[in-house]
């Protein structure tokens, strides 16, 4: 099936040379050391705040934390869209088609679920099901599972059942 | 008609709203692959947004994804926490490269280099999806002493141990935890799936010679589009999910 979409104003296809395409390949492989690079920080940083607990609690070095993934992710995605995705490559009203309706979407979503009405405000909790929140309660009586104190907890218990069983 | 002098000639090459001309100077294809992964991009927006929702109403009692995810093929025994997640993220970067390499080679109308390129990516794809079918496994299976959890059997509430996680109750914390890993994992590992399907699909294409008949590899660049997507929704999923 071949389409008729021969409009003057763009080709099919870009082509290039043998040259240019050595140095957009060059380009290629960086973004790819430096979004390796990336990758490995954000595990590094994260593997390191699980363990120490630091993931579960609301203060001011968690929520600083948090930011830094987030900034890592968007430059990240930016170099996959504008990079690998050759958006950054198209003319700036297709830029801002993709971009503009998508982002203000997501900032709304986002600003909806957790600005004012947000996740604590006595409101929500009606609009969450009754199961989770029972389950819920049931874990934070049990002394609940977060943190460090996991792997302990298991092995213990482990050892409980497998005494059991013999 | 032809005798009035007040006729105004529009030179597609100067109005760009003028008609016989595309203001946005890209094919339709790539255009609505483009609209496609706005939609896409939304629905997994709204999955992630209602993650992180649930994740901060009880982030007292979230699991630890580190605490989850330990294992590693081959280490058996060894608490290794999101080493296997960071390799899966490698290996579909990875392949975001040579995809991208493949739309590269397809420039200079390289049918050699596009294949080659193309098999990598595909290569990477399957392996991707076959790790993320392992994290399932593990995560359903769950550890050999499990816990202790209120469930519904036969419609009654009894107190049992569980070992592992499904839809109904979840050994590490929180049901939802696992229902939103199900759903999130298993969304985006279905577009995965898809993805080496069409790759396959592409290389066969390639090979036949199809696009060289057609005097272009336009098919590579909307094929990469929807890969390089798939690369994209993973780098939020590994933040959202396993980091935060």
């Amino acid at each position: 099936m071949e389409f008729d979409d021969n409009y003057p104003q763009y080709e099919l296809m870009s082509h290039h040379t043998e040259e240019e395409g050595k140095k957009k390949r060059r380009r290629l492989w960086n973004i790819f050391w430096i979004m390796l690079a990336i990758t490995l920080i954000e595990l590094a940083i994260g593997i390191m705040a699980g363990q120490m607990g630091l993931l579960n609690e609301i203060r001011m070095s968690t929520v600083t934390l948090k930011l830094i993934f987030v900034g890592f992710t968007i430059v990240k995605a930016g170099y996959i869209v504008m990079g690998f995705m050759h958006l950054g490559d198209e003319n700036r009203l297709m830029k801002w088609l993709i971009l503009g309706p998508y982002t203000t979407f997501v900032v709304y979503l986002i600003y909806m679920t957790s600005v004012g009405e947000g996740v604590y405000s006595s409101r929500h909790k009606m609009l969450i099901d009754p199961i989770i929140e029972m389950q819920a309660d049931e874990l934070r009586a049990g002394g609940g599972h977060g943190g460090h104190e996991g792997e302990e907890h298991h092995e213990e218990k482990g050892e409980q059942k497998k005494e059991e069983h013999h | 008609m032809s005798s009035s002098h007040e006729v105004e000639v529009i030179d597609p090459k100067t109005v760009d709203w003028g008609g016989n001309s595309s203001p946005l100077r890209i094919s339709y294809g790539k255009m609505f692959m483009w609209f496609f992964l706005i939609s896409d991009a939304l629905t997994f927006s709204s999955l992630l947004v209602a993650y992180g929702f649930m994740r901060h109403k009880y982030s007292e009692i979230w699991p630890i994804p580190g605490d989850v995810y330990h294992h590693f093929p081959f280490l058996e025994g060894m608490h290794l926490p999101l080493m296997y997640v960071g390799l899966m993220t490698f290996i579909l970067i990875m392949s975001s490269v040579t995809m991208v390499l493949a739309v590269e080679a397809g420039h200079r109308n390289d049918k050699r280099k596009v294949m080659i390129w193309m098999f990598w990516t595909i290569i990477g794809g399957a392996a991707f999806v076959g790790s993320q079918a392992w994290e399932w496994m593990n995560f359903i299976v769950g550890t050999e002493h499990g816990a202790t959890r209120e469930v519904i059997e036969n419609g009654q509430w009894v107190t049992k141990t569980i070992h592992g996680a499904n839809m109904h109750y979840n050994e590490y914390g929180l049901p939802v935890f696992a229902n939103f890993f199900f759903f999130i994992t298993g969304f985006h590992g279905f577009h995965v799936f898809s993805g080496v399907v069409i790759n396959c699909i592409t290389y066969s294409m390639a090979w036949r010679g199809v696009f060289e008949r057609r005097g272009h590899y336009e098919w590579i660049e909307k094929v990469g589009l929807y890969w390089h997507f798939v690369d994209l929704v993973w780098v939020f999923v590994f933040t959202f999910f396993y980091l935060l």
